[in-house]
């Protein structure tokens, strides 16, 4: 397996005040699927996220990324291991507003150890065209592809999407979806997307929901479809 | 809702900011209230000083000695008190004393250690060469004239708070020269007559032209000082208005940078909370209200600043006055700080932050409830799209772009820089400069080791060295200055023009470039001054300008200088030379030496030199806190680029780099800018002062001294980056991410 998630515990606050954000959840992936992860709000969807993407640290249970366990790496590891191998996308773009669109996928091409070519990614996101604009210039559906095409440059080998269509309107929803479609298909990257919308799921191989910290069921999605077909 | 505790909140979450603006009001405050405190202590204690103890309107000498009897007829003809009085000056090994009858009607003087004199055998001594030398009073014995005197007390005296040795010095000398009174038995037993002058104080200011003009046409006057040219007189208040006018300065300059920051913080403050500002006014608070509400923030600073002042001025108020003290003999004014100034300097920073916080709210509130629940109000985003197209480093164009975006916060920085620099620098180029008057001074003086000032006219030439006449004469609003005359061949005087040329002393007059700063005149100008014996006018042609910053005086001829001053034509009573010449001691007034300027300059470094560092202190604090507050702001404002960077695996100290760095662009120039404005301030302070100091001092700065300040501030800047490096590190990815919208 690609990704494993076993007996993973998180707990934020104590005593009685204590949530459980992850409660024992096991979770597996395979290389070069798409995942789709659902739940209703606060159910830990962001939290399992983030650890698989190293960005905090487990009260129990281990994650396991490419037979290398990330649970037990330290501060500057983690960072290095966010640099090599896992992109991020967020419902809110977070690019930064001083930089141009190409700019801002430069900065992050500059740290990569194998990055892909910016103008290559810049096309393959189609937003080429925009590459001298900064990023208040754009539609929110054009924000979110440069988000992508930052994370993506860096050529990991795991995309995490954290409500990435939470802020936009159904047409650029579906149109973010066909460009994470097409990032699955010609860089064989495996994508993990977090959503509380279900229609999403339509371009999942697999689909997990979780509820309370537990993972409540895991499907492989049978009948896929693609993301233009999506009714969202 | 209850608005009014969200400001402690507001304190609370921008800790770095309050603290900053804070910390900088502070320091304005401190050195507003210390040098007012300086300054106008200093002035009340000269005040009550010299009425107490009846301080002169001036001194004067004559050719014929006038008799007891006549010194009463003018003081009742003229309405002045008169007295003469009797001195000598007494060269010992190792110090000069000027040794004193006491005085019974004029410049008394006050007992500061010690008892009065009340044996032969016993002196008294000016108290700062006491202080300076460690004289164990009531128990240490000097030697004058081979008699020994034990000292039984230390003095103050009015026309002596400033212990200039002669009246051409620049600077004190406490090191080697004192004030002695001596029994009038004793005196005239060991010194004989000795000198004597005349003391007079004019109690009638409309009959002191007839008073003078009576006392030259009876007993021909051979110098006349009025207490307004006599620097050992003015200075004391000089030096005060000139601490009450830097206190000023600093009153309305300091608070400038805080007032920059404010507005940003206030901004930010607002940008961030529209959504509740919306919402607030659409439940319907006023306008007043809310603007009463935001702008209170902007006067926290001056609040706190204010209180953390009052202490900080009650713990430096001591050692600072001291500071202000060190020219002066050594007194103790009482330093008290009115209340209505403590209020007003409270009062005055809090002031124009309110106002700016008021200014500031009103544009934004000017906008409509919609834009401002819709959180679209400052997100304009002008100005940034420089180098969009250019190929150029991406941290340069972010850093370019940043600082075009953030015109407020630039500022904040490079006044941060500046003040550092401009303060650091001026600091220096003040050394710098009172050391060139030390190393040039006596360049432009002439070639000549020594100058001896003779109490007596010559006639003809000296067996050694060359003759000079010099007759002090007055502008005709006061101001004094010397009339000399030289040789034609003479080689130890500096007679080189402006121009490059020697001065024809034969055929006309020059003017020295102090001189010609002080009165204002140039090449070509005529010049009308008065005899100070008997005020009768004179005029001049000036032929050319000869560069001498420290001496105020016209030459032309032996001749002359001879007819100006109404004497023969072969009369001098000055010798220049190269080597130490064999005078007879008491026929000398004084002897200015080669290294006598030097000297003076290096004391009175010495004894600044603890002001000059406190200065470059405050510079530092100054710059940290305004780089502190405002860098950490820019982390503040970038937290979200900053996770989302962190997020995408960028280590700490290269993301520090990117969104700090921009403010490295403003280094150089803060620096530059603020050097430049050290020295053109030091220069301004030459011309603006000539004056006060009577002499011209060479705005310099050294290469070393630039070299210090930029390292200094460099240093101070990259100390305040350290301070906000750990707010990165701690900038949570999770937490800034999850409610953070572009
Ligand atoms: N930093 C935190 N501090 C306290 N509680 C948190 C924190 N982060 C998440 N939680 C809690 O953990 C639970 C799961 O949160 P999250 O993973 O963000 O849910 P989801 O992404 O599914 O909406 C929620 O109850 C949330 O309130
Ligand atoms: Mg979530």
């Amino acid at each position: 397996m690609f990704i494993e998630v076993n007996h993973a515990k998180k707990q934020y606050g104590k005593g009685e005040a204590a949530v459980f954000a992850l409660d024992d959840a096991n979770f597996s992936l395979e290389k070069g699927k798409i995942c789709v992860i659902l739940g209703p709000s606060g159910s830990g969807k962001s939290t399992l996220l983030n650890m698989i993407g190293g960005l905090d640290s487990l009260d129990g249970g281990e994650v396991v990324i490419d037979g290398r366990n990330i649970t037990k790496l330290n501060k500057k590891e983690l960072t290095a291991y966010r640099k090599q191998s896992v992109g991020f996308v967020f419902q809110f773009y977070n690019l930064i507003a001083d930089l141009t669109v190409e700019e801002n996928v430069q900065v992050v091409a500059e740290i990569a150890e194998t990055p892909l070519d910016t103008d290559e990614i810049l096309s393959a996101l189609d937003i080429e065209k925009y590459r001298y604009r900064f990023p208040k210039e754009l539609s929110g559906g054009q924000q979110q592809r440069v988000a992508i095409a930052r994370a993506m440059v860096k050529n990991p080998k795991l995309l995490l999407c954290d409500e990435l269509t939470g802020a936009l309107d159904t047409k650029s929803s579906r149109s973010v979806l066909t460009f994470i479609e097409k990032i699955n298909r010609e860089y064989g990257t495996t994508i993990l997307i977090i959503t509380h919308n279900e229609a999403i799921a339509g371009i999942a191989d697999q689909v997990v929901r979780i509820r309370d910290g537990r993972i409540a069921s895991k499907e492989e999605n049978a009948n896929k479809i693609s993301a233009k077909d999506l009714v969202l | 809702m209850k608005l009014n505790k969200r400001y402690l909140r507001n304190i609370k979450e921008n800790l770095p900011f309050y603290l900053s603006a804070s910390i900088l009001t502070a320091v304005g405050l401190v050195l507003f209230f210390l040098f007012y405190i300086a300054g106008t202590g200093i002035s009340a204690f000269g005040e009550k000083f010299f009425a107490e103890n009846k301080v002169e309107d001036a001194s004067f000498t004559t050719y014929i000695e006038i008799p007891d009897d006549k010194l009463a007829e003018l003081e009742n003809n003229y309405n002045a008190t008169l007295e003469k009085e009797r001195y000598v000056n007494q060269k010992e090994d190792g110090f000069t004393a000027r040794v004193f009858v006491p005085n019974g009607k004029i410049d008394l003087y006050e007992i500061k250690e010690g008892r009065s004199i009340e044996n032969a055998d016993e002196i008294l001594i000016s108290a700062g060469y006491a202080e300076e030398n460690g004289v164990a009073v009531g128990r240490e014995k000097m030697v004058l004239r081979g008699k020994e005197y034990t000292v039984v007390g230390t003095f103050l005296r009015p026309d002596y708070l400033y212990m200039l040795e002669n009246m051409t010095d620049d600077y004190k000398n406490v090191t080697t020269f004192f004030l002695a009174y001596m029994d009038e038995g004793e005196f005239t037993s060991v010194f004989g007559a000795g000198s004597y002058n005349y003391k007079v104080v004019y109690h009638d200011h409309n009959r002191i032209a007839d008073f003078r003009k009576a006392v030259n046409a009876d007993y021909y006057v051979s110098s006349y000082l009025s207490a307004d040219n006599n620097a050992r007189i003015t200075f004391v208040d000089g030096q005060a208005q000139m601490f009450i006018l830097a206190a000023w300065v600093m009153l309305v300059m300091l608070p400038f940078v805080t007032v920059a920051l404010i507005s940003i913080m206030i901004g930010r403050k607002i940008r961030s909370e529209q959504k509740v500002i919306g919402t607030l006014s659409a439940l319907g608070y006023t306008k007043k209200r809310l603007t009463l509400h935001y702008s209170l923030f902007a006067v926290i600073p001056g609040l706190i600043g204010g209180v953390l002042t009052s202490v900080l001025a009650l713990i430096l108020a001591k050692p600072f006055g001291s500071l202000g003290l060190a020219d002066y003999e050594p007194f103790a004014p009482e330093f008290t700080l009115p209340v209505w100034i403590a209020l007003a300097g409270v009062a005055v920073p809090t002031l124009i932050y309110w106002l700016c916080g008021i200014l500031k709210i009103g544009k934004l509130l000017k906008r409509d409830t919609v834009e401002l629940l819709g959180n679209k109000v400052g997100n304009d985003g002008k100005a940034k799209k420089i180098l969009a197209r250019k190929k150029a480093k991406v941290k340069v164009k972010m850093a370019v772009r940043s600082l075009a975006a953030n015109p407020g916060r630039s500022l904040v920085v490079f006044l941060g820089v500046f003040l550092g620099a401009v303060i650091v620098a001026f600091a220096f180029s003040f050394i710098d400069s009172v050391k060139a008057v030390g190393e040039q001074a006596h360049g432009e003086f002439g070639s000549f080791k020594y100058e001896y000032i003779l109490n007596t006219l010559e006639d003809g030439n000296p067996s050694d060295g060359e003759a000079v006449l010099v007759a002090p004469f007055e502008s005709k609003d006061g101001k004094r200055f010397s009339v000399m005359g030289v040789d034609g061949d003479n080689t130890l005087w500096n007679l080189t023009t402006q121009s490059g040329n020697r001065a024809d002393t034969e055929n006309g007059w020059y003017m020295s470039s102090l001189c010609a700063a002080i009165f204002g005149l140039e090449e070509g100008d005529e010049f009308t001054f008065v005899s100070i014996a008997s005020l009768e006018e004179k005029t001049v042609r000036i032929n050319g300008i000869i560069k001498n910053g420290y001496q105020n005086y016209i030459v032309s001829s032996r001749e002359n200088a001879a007819e100006i001053a109404g004497l023969a034509a072969t009369k001098y009573n000055a010798v220049l030379s190269d080597r130490e010449l064999a005078i007879d001691g008491s026929s000398v007034m004084e002897i200015i030496s080669d290294t006598t300027y030097e000297t003076q300059m290096d004391n009175m470094l010495r004894s600044m030199s603890g002001m000059v560092y406190a200065m470059m202190i405050i510079g530092g604090v100054v710059c940290v806190a305004a780089l502190y507050a405002v860098i950490n702001l820019m982390v503040s404002e970038n937290a979200s680029s900053i996770s989302m960077l962190k997020v995408l695996g960028m280590e700490d100290r290269r993301i520090n780099s990117m969104i700090i760095s921009a403010n490295h662009l403003l280094l150089i120039p803060g620096i530059a800018v603020g050097i430049l404005a050290a020295y053109g301030g030091m220069a301004w302070y030459s011309s603006a002062f000539v004056d006060v100091e009577n002499l011209i001092i060479p705005a310099t700065l050294k290469w070393s001294s630039v070299l210090i300040t930029i390292a200094a501030t460099s240093v101070c800047y990259f100390v305040s980056l350290l301070l906000v490096r750990r707010k990165v590190g701690k900038t949570d990815m999770v937490e800034s991410l999850k409610d953070n919208r572009e």
